[in-house]
Parts: C-alpha cells; sequence; structure tokens
C-alpha cells in the first residue's frame, strides 16, 4: 500500500510517544484549569510598562526605560506593547495582575477601570516635585485643561501624555492656485464651497463609515460656536434638554444645508477614514475634518510635495461661542492599582513627562505634548499652524461623553451618520439626541460624570 | 478482549479528543450560560449576580430586536437568492464534461478564501468613489444608480447580502448537483416522456427528489446567516447608523466596547437558541414532502 | 433552447464573476498605493514587485505567514491522530453512553462560536494560554473536532470488518490494529478532512480576533485585517493587496490539488448531514 500522504506519514511517526505525550499534555492542561493559574513572581526594582503602540509606535518609550536603567542602577524597566494592547490587558486585570504602568489606548474603556477601583489616584503624587526636583508640584508641569480631562469625584485618576488638535484640514496648492482663503465663517464657508464645486470639485468630505469624525469636526464645533462653550459642557454633563438645545438643533441645520447645497461630496457615508483621506490627498476634495495625527497616518500615500493647511472649523457669523475655541483629545497613561511597584511606576512617568524628554518626543513623533512649555520646541511644518491655533486658544474642549458613556457615545455616531445621510431632519437628531441622552441619564448602573470648567487651575 | 481491557482501550482512545472538547468547548459554553446571569464589566473579579435581569433588559432592548430583524432579513433574502441561483445552475453542472469539472471547481473558490479577503474584495467593488460597480453603472448611463452602497441605510444590508451570496452559492450548486445525480435518470426521463418540462418538471420532481437536501441546505443557511459576523464586521461595522447591525456584531460591541460581559453573553445564549429555534422550525415545516404518496 | 442559452449563460457570469475580482487583487498587487486610488481598475504602469517586499518584510506578512502556517500544522498533527482514535471508537467499539458522546460532539458544530467566546477569553487567561501560538493550536484542535470525528467515523464504518479480524488473529492487539491496519486503510478520508480543516483553519478569523493580540504572534487574517483596520496604521494599499495575494495563493494552490476528494467530502458530509 502506497503511503505518501503527509497526514498518515505524521500520524505513524507519532504513534505510541506521541500519544502518551498528547495524554500528558491535556492532563497539564486540565490540572492548570483547576489551580487556577500562577502569579509569576517580581524582584522590587521591576517594572513593567504596557503601552498602546499606534501611529507614534512604542520606540520612545522603550528608550526612555533604558535611560532610565542606566541612572538608576538595579532597575529593570519592562516596556511592551502593540495595536491591541487593550484585549490584553483586560483578563490581566480580571485576574489581579495588572503592569505596573499601562497606556492602554482608546479601546480600553478607561472609566471603568477607574469605578472597578483598578487605578489608582493620582492626586497626593501630583502634589510632590516633578523628576529631579526638590520643589514645585508635578502638577503644575501639565497642562491644566488637558489634566482636568483625567478627574472623576475630583480626584486626578490618568495622566495625559501627547494630544491631538481636532479641525479641518485644507489643500493649501489648491487654494493658492485658485486665490481661496481658507474661510473663518459660515458664510465664507458657504460662498467658498460654492466656487469649489463649480469647478468641479468636492468642496468638503469625510469619514462616513466612522461618523465620530463628523461630530468633533462639525457637530461640537457649530454647537459651541451656535450656543457657547456651556452648550456642549451642559449636554456632556447629562443637562435635561441639552442635547436638543437650540445650539444642538442650529448646528444640525449646518451640517443639513452642508448636505443640501450638495457641498459635501458624494458618497463619503460609505467611505473609511484612509478612503476618504485619500479622496483629500489626491486633490478631488478640497477640505476635510480631522485631528493632528493626519499626516503621519497618510504619509505612506501623500503624492509627493503635498501640502495642507489646518484651520478650526468655521464658525457661525455673530455666534455666541469663543471663535478661539479647539477641540483636543488624549490618550492617558495610568498606575493600576494591583500593580507591584507603584512608587517606581510614578517616578518612571515623572521623568518622561520632564520637560526636557516632552520636547524630544514632540520632535522625534510630531505632535503636541501636554507639558508646559514643550510648545518652544522644534516642530515639523504641517504642525506649525496647529501650535499657533493653541496657544492662542482661550477655550479647549474635548469629546468626553464618548469615554464616559460609551452607549451615548454610539448612540450620538449614529444618529450623526443618518443625519448627514438625509435620512432624518435636524428637528429628528435633536430630539434622538436627547432621547439617547435620557436613557444614560435613567440608567442606575452607569457612573456619573460632571465637567466643571476651571476646576484644576 | 476482557472488558476491563477493552474499556481501558476505549477510554484510551476516546480520552484526549474528548477531554480538549471538555475543556475549550463544552466548559466555555456552560460558563456562557452562568455569565449571562451576571452584571460584569470583564475588567475585574467584582460580579454583581442579578438573575435573569440581562434577558429582561435584552427583550426591551430596541436593538436586539432590529439586529434579529437584519439576520433575519438577510436570511430570507440569500436563502431565497442563494436557492434560485443554485437549482438554476445546478442541472447544467452536473455532467462530467471538461468545462463542467472546470466551473464546478472555480465556483468554490469564493468559499475556500478568507472571509477577510471577500470583505476586502467587496468593499473596494462597492467603493462609490473608484469601485466598479459604479464604474460599471456610468458607463451604461445609470449615474443615478451610482451611490455609496454601503454608507446609504437602504442599500447598505443587501449589499453585505451580495457579499454573502458570492462566498455561499458555489457550495449550493455543487450541494444540488451532486443530489440531481442521485436521481435515477428513467425518473426524468418518464417525466420528460410525460410531457413534464421546465418548471413543471422542478415543481413535480425535481424538486421532490431534492426535498431532503433542501431541508439541509436551508438549515445550513439559516445557521450561516444567524451567525454572520466577519463580513458585517469589516464591511460596515454595523452602520449606517445600525442599518446592518446584526447579533453577533451587537454582542462584540457590547462585550469589547461598553464593558457589558454579561450582556454580551446572554446575547450569546438568545442568538443560540434562536439558530435552534430557527432550524427546527425549519427541519419541521418541511417534514412532509409535499409530493410524496400523490404520485 | 432559450433556457438552455440562459443557464449556460449564468454559468458562465458567476465564473467570470468569481475569477475577475480575484484576477484584479492579483493585478492591484502590482500598482502603487497612488494608483490603486487613481486608475482602481487599470494596469499598472509598472510592475511593483516591491509591494510584495514590503509586505512581506515590513508589514511583518513573513511572520504572520510563518505563525498561519505553524498552528495550522501543528492543529493538524494534533487533530487528526485524535480526532481518528475517537471517531474509530464511535464507529466500531459502541458503549454505553457512546451515542450520546458522540451527540456531544456533533453539538459542536452547531454552536455558535460566539457563544463561547467570551468565557474561552478568560479561560485562556488563566491557562496562561491566551496569545500563544499553543493555546490558539489547542483552542482550534478542540473546536476542529466536531467535523473531523463526524467524517472520520463515518470513514470506519465503512471500512471491512475483515481486515481488522484478520489483524486480530494475527496477534495484533486493538490499538495496534488500528495504528497498523485501520488507519492506514482511512487515509482518503484523513487527508480530505486534512485539507479540509487546513483551508478552514488557514482563513479563520474571529477565534484569533479575540486570542491572539500580539504583533508578532498574529495569524494571516488577523495579519491582514490589521494592515486594513487600525486606524493609526500608516496606509499602504499596495502592500496591503500583495498581502492579499500571499494569503490567498497557498490555500487556492492546496484547493486545487485536492479539488475533486474536497467536492466529494462537502457533498457526502452535506448529503448525510
Amino acid at each position: 500500500m502506497k503511503q505518501t500522504g503527509f497526514a498518515t506519514g505524521v500520524i505513524r511517526k507519532m504513534k505510541r510517544t506521541t500519544y502518551a505525550l498528547l495524554v500528558t499534555a491535556v492532563a497539564l492542561a486540565v490540572a492548570v484549569v483547576v489551580s487556577c493559574g500562577k502569579q509569576p513572581s517580581t524582584a522590587s526594582k521591576e517594572l513593567e510598562v504596557a503601552c498602546f503602540k499606534g501611529g507614534y509606535g512604542i520606540d520612545f518609550f522603550e528608550q526612555a526605560a533604558r535611560e532610565y536603567e542606566r541612572s538608576h542602577p538595579g532597575v529593570k524597566i519592562k516596556v511592551w506593547g502593540n495595536p491591541r494592547v487593550w484585549e490584553q490587558l483586560r483578563p490581566r486585570f480580571v485576574a489581579g495582575n495588572p503592569p505596573d504602568l499601562t497606556y492602554p489606548g482608546w479601546g480600553m474603556d478607561h472609566w471603568a477601570l477607574v469605578y472597578e477601583g483598578q487605578v489608582i489616584p493620582l492626586d497626593e503624587y501630583l502634589d510632590t516635585p516633578p523628576y529631579g526636583k526638590t520643589e514645585g508640584k508635578w502638577r503644575d508641569t501639565f497642562e491644566p485643561s488637558l489634566l482636568e480631562l483625567c478627574q472623576y469625584q475630583g480626584k486626578t485618576y490618568m495622566l495625559p501624555y501627547f494630544f491631538s488638535m481636532l479641525g479641518w484640514w485644507y489643500n493649501k496648492e489648491m487654494f493658492e492656485q485658485n486665490g481661496w482663503k481658507p474661510p473663518r465663517t459660515w458664510s465664507e464657508l458657504l460662498n467658498l464651497c460654492e466656487k469649489i464645486k463649480a469647478k468641479g470639485i468636492a468642496p468638503i468630505t469625510y469619514q462616513g463609515i466612522y461618523p465620530a469624525y463628523a461630530v468633533s469636526g462639525f457637530l461640537i464645533p457649530w454647537v459651541i460656536s451656535a450656543g457657547g462653550i456651556e452648550a456642549f459642557d451642559n449636554a456632556q454633563n447629562l443637562v435635561p434638554g441639552a442635547w436638543k438645545s437650540p445650539a444642538f438643533l442650529k448646528a444640525a441645520q449646518m451640517m443639513d444645508e452642508l448636505r443640501r447645497r450638495g457641498y459635501f461630496q458624494e458618497g463619503a457615508n460609505g467611505m473609511d477614514h484612509t478612503g476618504a483621506q485619500m479622496e483629500f490627498l489626491s486633490g478631488r476634495a478640497a477640505m476635510i475634518p480631522c485631528g493632528t495625527w493626519l499626516h503621519s497616518e497618510m504619509r505612506n500615500v501623500m503624492p509627493k510635495g503635498f501640502r495642507m493647511g489646518f484651520m478650526l472649523p468655521p464658525i457661525l457669523d455673530g455666534g455666541k461661542g469663543d471663535p478661539t475655541a479647539v477641540g483636543i483629545g488624549i490618550e492617558p497613561w495610568m498606575v493600576p492599582t494591583k500593580g507591584k511597584n507603584r512608587e517606581l511606576a510614578i517616578d518612571f512617568y515623572k521623568y518622561m513627562t520632564s520637560l526636557e524628554k516632552a520636547k524630544q518626543f514632540v520632535e522625534a513623533k510630531g505632535t503636541l505634548m501636554s507639558i508646559r512649555g514643550s510648545d518652544q520646541a522644534n516642530f515639523p511644518e504641517h504642525l506649525k499652524e496647529p501650535v499657533e491655533v493653541f496657544r492662542n486658544a482661550k477655550t479647549v474642549w474635548s469629546v468626553e461623553y464618548r469615554q464616559w458613556y460609551p452607549k451615548l457615545g454610539k448612540a450620538v455616531e449614529d444618529t450623526t451618520a443618518a443625519l448627514l445621510a438625509g435620512d432624518i431632519t435636524p428637528q429628528q437628531f435633536v430630539e434622538r439626541l436627547e432621547q439617547a441622552a435620557e436613557a444614560t441619564r435613567q440608567d442606575k448602573n452607569i457612573p456619573k460624570h460632571t465637567y466643571t470648567r476651571g476646576k484644576a487651575r | 478482549m476482557t472488558p476491563r481491557a477493552r474499556a481501558v482501550f476505549i477510554t484510551g482512545f476516546l480520552l484526549p479528543a474528548t477531554a480538549l472538547y471538555a475543556v475549550f468547548v463544552v466548559m466555555p459554553v456552560v460558563q456562557a450560560f452562568a455569565f449571562s446571569l451576571y452584571r460584569w464589566r470583564g475588567i475585574s473579579a467584582n460580579r454583581t449576580f442579578i438573575g435573569l435581569e440581562n434577558f429582561r433588559h435584552l427583550f426591551a432592548d430596541p436593538i436586539v430586536w432590529m439586529a434579529l430583524r437584519h439576520n433575519l432579513l438577510l436570511f430570507l433574502g440569500t436563502s431565497v437568492a442563494i436557492l434560485v441561483l443554485s437549482l438554476a445552475l445546478a442541472h447544467a453542472i452536473g455532467s462530467d464534461s471538461r468545462a463542467a469539472r472546470l466551473l464546478r471547481s472555480v465556483y468554490l473558490f469564493p468559499q475556500v478564501i478568507s472571509l477577510v479577503v471577500v470583505a476586502i474584495l467587496w468593499m473596494f467593488i462597492l467603493n462609490p468613489s473608484f469601485g466598479i460597480l459604479n464604474a460599471a453603472l456610468k458607463a451604461v448611463g445609470l449615474e443615478r444608480w451610482a451611490i455609496a452602497w454601503l454608507g446609504e441605510k437602504s442599500t447598505a444590508l443587501a449589499s453585505i447580502g451580495v457579499a454573502h451570496v458570492w462566498h455561499a452559492l458555489g457550495f449550493y450548486i455543487m450541494l444540488f448537483a451532486a443530489a440531481l445525480r442521485t436521481i435515477p435518470p428513467d425518473v426524468i426521463e418518464a417525466a420528460t416522456l410525460d410531457g413534464a418540462t421546465g418548471l413543471t418538471r422542478l415543481r413535480y420532481v425535481t424538486l421532490p427528489m431534492l426535498w431532503a437536501v433542501l431541508r439541509i441546505a436551508l438549515v445550513y443557511m439559516a445557521i450561516g446567516t444567524m451567525n454572520i459576523f466577519s463580513l458585517v464586521f469589516l464591511m460596515t461595522q454595523g452602520g449606517p447608523d445600525r442599518a446592518t447591525e446584526v447579533m453577533l456584531t451587537y454582542l462584540y460591541e457590547q462585550a469589547f466596547k461598553h464593558s457589558e460581559f454579561g450582556y454580551a453573553t446572554a446575547l450569546a445564549v438568545v442568538n443560540f437558541v434562536l439558530v435552534m429555534a430557527l432550524s427546527g422550525t425549519i427541519l419541521a415545516l418541511f417534514r412532509h414532502n409535499p409530493q410524496e404518496g400523490k404520485a | 433552447m432559450i433556457r438552455r442559452v440562459l443557464v449556460a449563460a449564468g454559468l458562465w457570469v458567476f465564473a467570470l464573476s468569481v475569477v475577475v475580482p480575484l484576477l484584479w487583487v492579483l493585478v492591484t498587487a502590482f500598482k502603487t498605493g497612488a494608483e490603486i486610488f487613481t486608475s482602481p481598475w487599470g494596469v499598472p504602469h509598472t510592475l511593483q514587485w516591491e509591494n510584495f517586499a514590503r509586505a512581506w518584510q515590513e508589514a511583518g506578512i513573513a511572520r504572520y505567514f510563518m505563525n498561519s502556517l505553524l498552528v495550522t500544522l501543528a492543529t493538524l498533527a494534533i487533530l487528526l491522530p485524535i480526532g481518528a482514535m475517537a471517531a474509530y471508537i464511535f464507529a466500531r467499539y459502541p458503549f454505553r453512553g457512546s451515542k450520546w458522546l458522540f451527540g456531544a460532539f456533533l453539538g459542536g458544530m452547531m454552536f455558535p462560536l460566539f457563544l463561547t467566546i467570551v468565557p474561552l477569553f478568560f479561560l485562556l487567561a488563566r491557562l496562561q494560554l491566551l496569545d500563544t501560538l499553543h493555546g490558539l493550536t489547542l483552542v482550534y484542535v478542540a473546536y476542529s473536532l466536531p467535523f473531523t470525528v463526524f467524517v472520520l467515523t463515518g470513514f470506519f464504518q465503512t471500512l471491512p470488518q475483515e481486515m481488522l479480524e484478520a489483524a486480530l488473529i494475527d496477534g495484533c492487539g486493538h490499538a495496534r490494529a488500528f495504528w497498523k491496519v485501520m488507519l492506514p486503510l482511512a487515509k482518503p478520508g484523513i487527508i480530505v478532512v486534512g485539507v479540509f480543516n487546513a483551508i478552514g483553519l488557514w482563513n479563520e478569523y474571529p477565534l484569533a480576533l479575540v486570542i491572539m493580540t500580539s504583533d508578532e504572534r498574529r495569524t494571516l487574517p488577523l495579519g491582514i485585517a490589521n494592515l486594513l483596520m487600525v486606524e493609526q496604521y500608516q496606509s499602504d494599499w499596495g502592500a496591503l493587496f500583495a498581502g492579499l495575494v500571499i494569503v490567498m495563493l497557498p490555500v487556492l494552490f492546496v484547493y486545487w490539488l485536492f479539488r475533486d476528494r474536497i467536492h466529494e467530502t462537502m457533498v457526502a458530509g452535506a448529503l448525510k448531514g
């Protein structure tokens, strides 16, 4: 009998020895289940740092760890990370075996960690001197508006590192060639869009499959412009009626008007972020809402010599809101309660947030940092405008409800998609938002946050 | 062999498979039923026993019903499409000619490549600005029909259905082709001599002979569409505005985005019961072959 | 007559609808990132072999490929012997409760994977098997058992009893008779089950999605999906399509080699089910 099939070959070779091995392996597996896993032993001076590995990589943190080890003999720091680190951290938290310091990334439900007592309040440490200093407060080295975003019931549970700014980008080349100026107001925007459209170019495109971009690029800026920052703060704080306030209605009407006038790129609803951003880069659309990460995200497919300019979303003519208001987003770091080396973790993070390291991060990665004074670093070309905008900003806002109340966040995004598709009217839009907010308000199992402006100053 | 030796032999041969199966399949299934009775964020060891609360909540959750409706629509839409197409094509492909063999092999391509590839492929075909579908529509003067297929509430679910049919059709063509070959040729001949052609022959001869296979095929389709996940997750994330939300994408959202692990497992349990119920219903509805005993 | 023309047209239209998109993926894999978007359905200006190099090296496809290969082969190496052993018992050595146990195995084919994913995730975490290739292998073995046992039981039932009896008379023990005589006889079935499982395992996505998290241990479908999805990824479409080709080719090749046997099993399994 010919016996060439590889499966049978494998089986013949395996036979009894393997069978014994298999049985042992399975028995072991069962034994481990019963004994519930083991705790790895840790020496007192070992530190484990788990990081989200996004567009900026984790090499900078690894480098910082090596430097810290050199100046602190006996300390060993293990930095690791990947783009889905949060999924690995979940079971580690459940098992009570988390890392000592972590930056879990946007996919982690941060506040759930706080509610479950899995991360420690850091205020006691924030009041101690910064890295290598004997006086002053670590707290004061952070941009206060960013530190505010990390608080719950008066305590600070997270710490910011770099941050992104949200706004619109425009095709500089195209604008210069046609003598167009970035629009500052709504009426300027409508005028300009008409001209762009006449040229056969889509005035505005957006990342329709992920409506979060449209929320932070159209909806929130116009809510703030129409009703002042209170209109948005109240909404985030779930004040009854805030999500259907005249400011939200106005913002929805503005989005609806752009759609009806055909100023949005056709088909944008079906585009993912890369697709829409590619439309912008290839010159088929003139403007796109996106954060300051756009450049590093698209640099591989950017046409040679492509120049893009940053602008705040045009404000409503005579709007109530602060015209310098700017949206930002942070991806915080935290110290797990059950970490084994709390003090060391804090000291290492203090090192990472020292002004010197912060400036290095800005220059190496081309992004903004939450450390005061780090804006004195050398920014890459595409960030110079955003930095200027941030320096001039008198009001800073951030989409916090999305992290506080993930279900509300999802509802706002779905409803925005429906509005942009023309499936619902602005009036229906605000009704649905208020309904979603009401559901969150009524749900006793969802812990509530209140955001008070300026409390961290 | 003594009874004792026989017992040792049987146990030894069954143990590896049974142990692995018990640990990694049966135990999680049992646990899933248990988790569904808790409120649990899946982020610490804290769990609160809440009895049937998750299930009560689930039946009042409009999104669950919406997702379920989408699953059922996908089932109805794709199964009709698959049945019509595969029955129409199966006849011609059953022969042993070289062309038939070649076609058979090609038809299974979509089935053997990864669903991830299928999803990406269809995202490009349906892409609003450079997809081949819109390019073709524009070429024949149907500009008005060139829309963002995955971005419109009215077409997103159907688009996913088309991708699913493309993926699954080959299997059913093969299945019916094989079943047709089991029909004795003289039965067909007799029917043809009696003057039965086309639809008449399909109704009075082919369908009754295929009844058992049809039943199973429908159950397969029900399981496939009730458990659809990868295509939706990759192509639309359940959007726009939940227009393509299905049970399993909603489950994923609840568990991994909203930290509602108890609720997510309750969803899984309900989905499982529904799959079983739907399969059972199909088997019961199609128990009696309508043509049996008539002829 | 018209009907026959229609059916023939239908046959070829469907065949084209299958082949054309796949060819398109192949052609696209040779384009520059910009070409993919500016002339998605045209032919590449120059063949960009670098796409494959980039996919293979920089995007980590080489590693994903090895991971997938390793997990698939390791799974088969465990699955086929233990599956065959269990199937042999179910086919030849009925005992009290054997029907029930067989039913429990078959039930696994009806279970939606998602029912078990959350508990499985934490079970693996407790076993320290989460995000390990051997953990994924064990899970794959367990989840492939129902189909494997089902098909192989059918195979062993069809084998002639006389061969076994002859072996036993020759002084073989029951175990030895299985390895020496019955298993080699079941070779055709085992090959088909092996190929079938290999294709399924090579393409498996949802289980790997939840179990594997670190970059260096991803399997191919995860790696490809990741190229597509991770927001922070620096878009490189040429490499993505080259990656798609790398995922598809081995499967299509193996499928082409074994296509006739696969057709038979696929259909036989469904007809019996």
